[in-house]
Parts: structure tokens; sequence; C-alpha cells
């Protein structure tokens, strides 16, 4: 029996598309998780490049001395 | 005993001596044996003779008085159209190349060698395709055996930037919607062959066609020298020329697809991504690869190779290689090797055509899914979604993201949507490469 080309390259897509689908909706998945994990444990980790307006490194810098300047206060108060 | 050992020595000389001789007979005769049939005894010839033998070896005289029993590299015999009209043929469709490459900009990195390729593939009697020529030599290297397309891969790889993915990953569906394009053409391609009998595609070249749809370069050669390696010239070309086209093929589909309104369409800003989250991210995807489509290993595992080079910051020299010398000694290797199947005998075929029909229809078609898609989702998502990043699916990275934001701005001045379409045109690359795996999953 000659083989229906066009059946079989249409099982092909229904399998193709499932397995496309199937497997980014999976990355989807893996990529949220990890994005609610990574923001969980390792909320210091900061970015380097950025793609969107991330904190400028003075304003960080600057926070960070804020908040030494408190914990040194808070030092010399006990 | 003085006789004795005398009688000795005369033995031994004569022995040696007679063993000497016919050694060196027989060199002699083996090494004239051999030049007789490396090369023919020179018989002294006049002027006339001499002329006429050096005619018969122009160029000139192979393309305007074509012979029987002339073989192409590969030891075929050529048809005479091949040998004459044929070549006349290519080294127009050559420079046609080359003017759309130099003078037009169409993905010059890759066409220019690619048409260069094809000139010193055409050129009759050097042969430069056979085993021992260069083109032979350099497809046999890396096309034959797919090692060229994932070194591209991989440099490709230590280019991209996830960070627009990560920080929207839903988009990646609309990367797995365009890829509609492959399967779509896919049933387009078979169609073709069934109903028509234009042209006669087995499921493999069908299958090896339609990865044109997935709009990237390296998934197109890998795959085309996996399963149909009579055709990869014509597919690479046709894969190459539409990601040039890009700019001209989908603005009109974006635009018969939405409405002004929809076009119009702002995206919030995106989340800021960790670093860390970007080294993550290529490890999921191999080990996503070794569990459920091992196929697709040899793609994605050295795209994410290139990638993970590039997140990990601590060897900048071998990414920096990956993405620089690398992949351009490999894009000129590549080219020619390619350009080799620009020979007439393997160019000027009606699948050719067909090849180039199919792969506009599946460019289209995964343009047209991936809008569609984004439609879709915009219509169901909380966020809003512009629905033409659903366009930049087709891998063509990054120029699908650029035409997306064009068209985006001319609807409205000011709207960037560059960094959301980014997401979808990378998600597109991997899209294309587990459909790659799906096909060789199917026909391995």
């Amino acid at each position: 029996m000659e083989t229906d080309l066009v059946l079989e390259s249409l099982k092909f897509m229904a399998l193709g598309m499932g397995i496309v689908f199937l497997f980014l909706y999976t990355l989807v998945l893996l990529m949220q998780l990890q994005a609610f994990i990574v923001g969980k444990f390792f909320s210091n980790d900061k970015d380097s490049g950025g793609t969107t307006g991330s904190k400028s490194s003075n304003e960080i810098d600057e926070k960070r001395r804020i908040a030494a300047i408190i914990g040194a206060v808070m030092q010399h108060k006990k | 005993m003085k006789m004795k050992s005398f009688l000795l020595t005369a033995i031994f000389i004569f022995f040696a001596s007679s063993v000497t001789l016919s050694a060196s007979s027989e060199t002699q005769g083996g090494v004239a044996g051999e030049e007789a049939q490396q090369v023919k005894p020179y018989e002294p010839k006049s002027i006339t003779q001499l002329s006429a033998a050096f005619l018969e070896r122009t160029g000139i005289n192979a393309i305007l008085f074509p012979q029987e029993g002339v073989t192409n590299g590969h030891g075929e015999e050529m048809t005479l159209f091949e040998q004459s009209t044929g070549r006349v043929i290519m080294f127009v469709i050559i420079f046609l190349l080359f003017y759309l490459a130099i003078a037009k900009g169409f993905e010059p990195l890759l066409l220019l060698p690619i048409a260069f390729g094809g000139l010193l593939a055409n050129i009759p009697i050097a042969n430069m395709t056979s085993e021992h020529g260069m083109l032979g030599i350099i497809y046999n290297m890396g096309i034959a055996n797919e090692f060229f397309p994932l070194l591209i891969f991989m440099g490709v790889g230590a280019m991209t930037d996830f960070g627009p993915l990560l920080s929207n990953p839903k988009t990646a569906l609309l990367g797995g919607a365009a890829q509609f394009g492959i399967f779509g053409s896919l049933v387009g391609a078979a169609a073709l062959s069934q109903y028509t009998g234009y042209v006669d595609f087995t499921l493999q070249q069908a299958g090896a066609i339609s990865i044109i749809g997935g709009a990237d370069g390296p998934t197109s050669i890998f795959i085309a020298s996996r399963l149909a390696p009579e055709l990869l010239g014509a597919i690479a070309v046709a894969a190459y020329s539409y990601m040039a086209l890009v700019p001209v093929i989908q603005p009109p589909i974006m635009k018969m697809l939405t409405s002004e309104e929809e076009r119009r369409i702002v995206m919030p800003k995106t989340r800021e991504v960790k670093k860390l989250e970007k080294l993550i991210f290529p490890l999921i995807v191999v080990m996503m690869i070794a569990f459920v489509l091992p196929d697709a290993a040899p793609l994605m595992g050295s795209f994410a190779l290139g990638n993970f080079a590039k997140e990990s910051g601590v060897v900048d020299r071998l990414s920096n290689e990956m993405q620089n010398s690398l992949i351009n000694i490999v894009t000129i290797f590549l080219g020619l090797g390619v350009g080799s199947k620009l020979a007439s005998d393997s160019f000027l075929v009606a699948e050719t055509l067909g090849i180039m029909v199919i792969g506009l229809l599946a460019f289209s078609v995964g343009t047209a899914a991936g809008v569609i898609m984004g439609k879709i989702m915009n219509r169901f998502s909380k966020e809003p979604i512009n629905p033409i990043i659903g366009a930049a699916g087709v891998s063509a990275v990054p120029m699908a993201a650029r035409v997306v934001s064009k068209v985006g701005a001319e609807a409205r001045p000011g709207n960037v949507l560059l960094m959301h379409a980014m997401g979808p045109n990378v998600a597109g690359v991997i899209g294309s490469a587990v459909a790659a795996g799906v096909l060789l999953s199917i026909f391995n």
C-alpha cells in the first residue's frame, strides 16, 4: 500500500506542535518556578545587564551607606 | 680451511649481489608501473597539437561543446544541459545573489560565501566539489557530518541574552506557535508532492524543506544534511534569502491580521532578571532536552554551552572566542560548503522551485500563527500583550524582533516593543530546535 503523504504529515504536525507546546509550556513553568526560588532565596543577587530600569550602582551604594550609618548609630546608643 | 672460507665468501657475494640486483630491478619496475598509472608518458607534440589540447581543457570549450560521459564531483554523469546552459544560468543566479548580498544587504555574511562557493562549484573541469577539491573537502569536513551548524549554534548561544524571555516567560508560547510554519508547510510539501505530481518529495525531504519555516539557518542546514543532503543548497539559499526578507514578508501579514488598535497596545515594563536566573536557564534547557527530546541534544546542547559560557562570567575568553573568531571562521566554511551544492547539476532541478515556494509559505504561515497566538493570549492574559510580538516567534534573531518594534512604533510612535519581542524571538530558536528534534526522532 502506498503511503498517504498528507495523512502522515498531518500526524507529524499533531505530534510536532504538541511536543513543541508541551516543551515550551514546561519551560515557562520552570522559568516561573526558578524566578520564584531565586527571588525568595537569592534576593541579594543583582542583575548585571538589566533588561529594564535596573537601579544604578550609586543608588545601591547610597542605601548601603545609610544602612551602615543606622547600624553604627544603634551600636552607639547601646 | 682457506679453500672453504673462500668458497663461502664467493657464494655469499654472489647471493648478495643477485638479491640486490633483483631487488633494484623490482623497485625500478614498481616505480615505473606506478608512474605509468599516475602520469601518462609524455610524447612529443607539435605546436598545433599542444594548442588543440590546451583548448580542449578550457572552460569555454567545456561549456560550448558539452560531451557525454562527463562526471560531476561525485562521479555521477552530468547531462549536456547541466554542463552548458545550466552553468551559465547558475552564473547569472550567483551574480544575482552577489547583488542581493552586497547592494541590498541580504544576510551578506552567509549569502556572500555561499554564492562564491556556488561560483567555484560551477567552474567546469576544475571539479572543486569532488572529494579532493577544496569545496568537497570543506563539505565533508563539517557539513556532511553536521558539525559546522552546531558550532554556529554555539556562537549564537554565546550572543543570546535570555533576559527578555526570563522576565516574561509566557511569551515563550508565541515562539511555539510560530513553529506551526514548519509543520504547516510540511503538510503543504506533502500535498504538493501527492496531488500535483510536479515534484516528488519524500517525507524526509518534505521535513527538511519545512524547517525553513523555523527561520533558523543553522537548524535548516543541520536537518537538511541529515534528512535530504541532495536538497541542501536550495534549502540553505531559501532559508537565508527569506530570513533577509523578513522586513518585507512580515509587516503585511502582521497588519492584515491585527487592527490598528491592537498594534497600538503598550506593554508594561518587564521585571528585573537576576544574573542567577540567566545562569540556570541554559542548564534547565539542557536537562529538559536530556529527559524529553535527546534527538535535539546536539543543537540545544551547543546552544546552551555557548549561553552558559557567556552567563557564567568566568570564561569570557571562551565566550568571546565563540561569538567572534570561531563563529566567523565557521561561517566562511559553512558558506563555501553549502555553496558547493549550488552546482548546476544539484541546483537546477524542479525541486528547487518547489522549495522556494514552500519556504515562503512556511515563513508566512509561521508569522501568521505567531500573531494569531498573540491575539489569543492578549484576550486571556491579565496584562495586555501586543499581538504583533508573536511574529517574532519565527527565530530570525534579532531581525524579526526589530521588524516588530518598527511596526509597533509606526502604529504608536514611542512604543518600544523590542525587548518584549525578543522573548518570543529567542523562544523561537528553542522552538525550532525542538521541532527539528521531533522530525529527527520520527525519521530515526
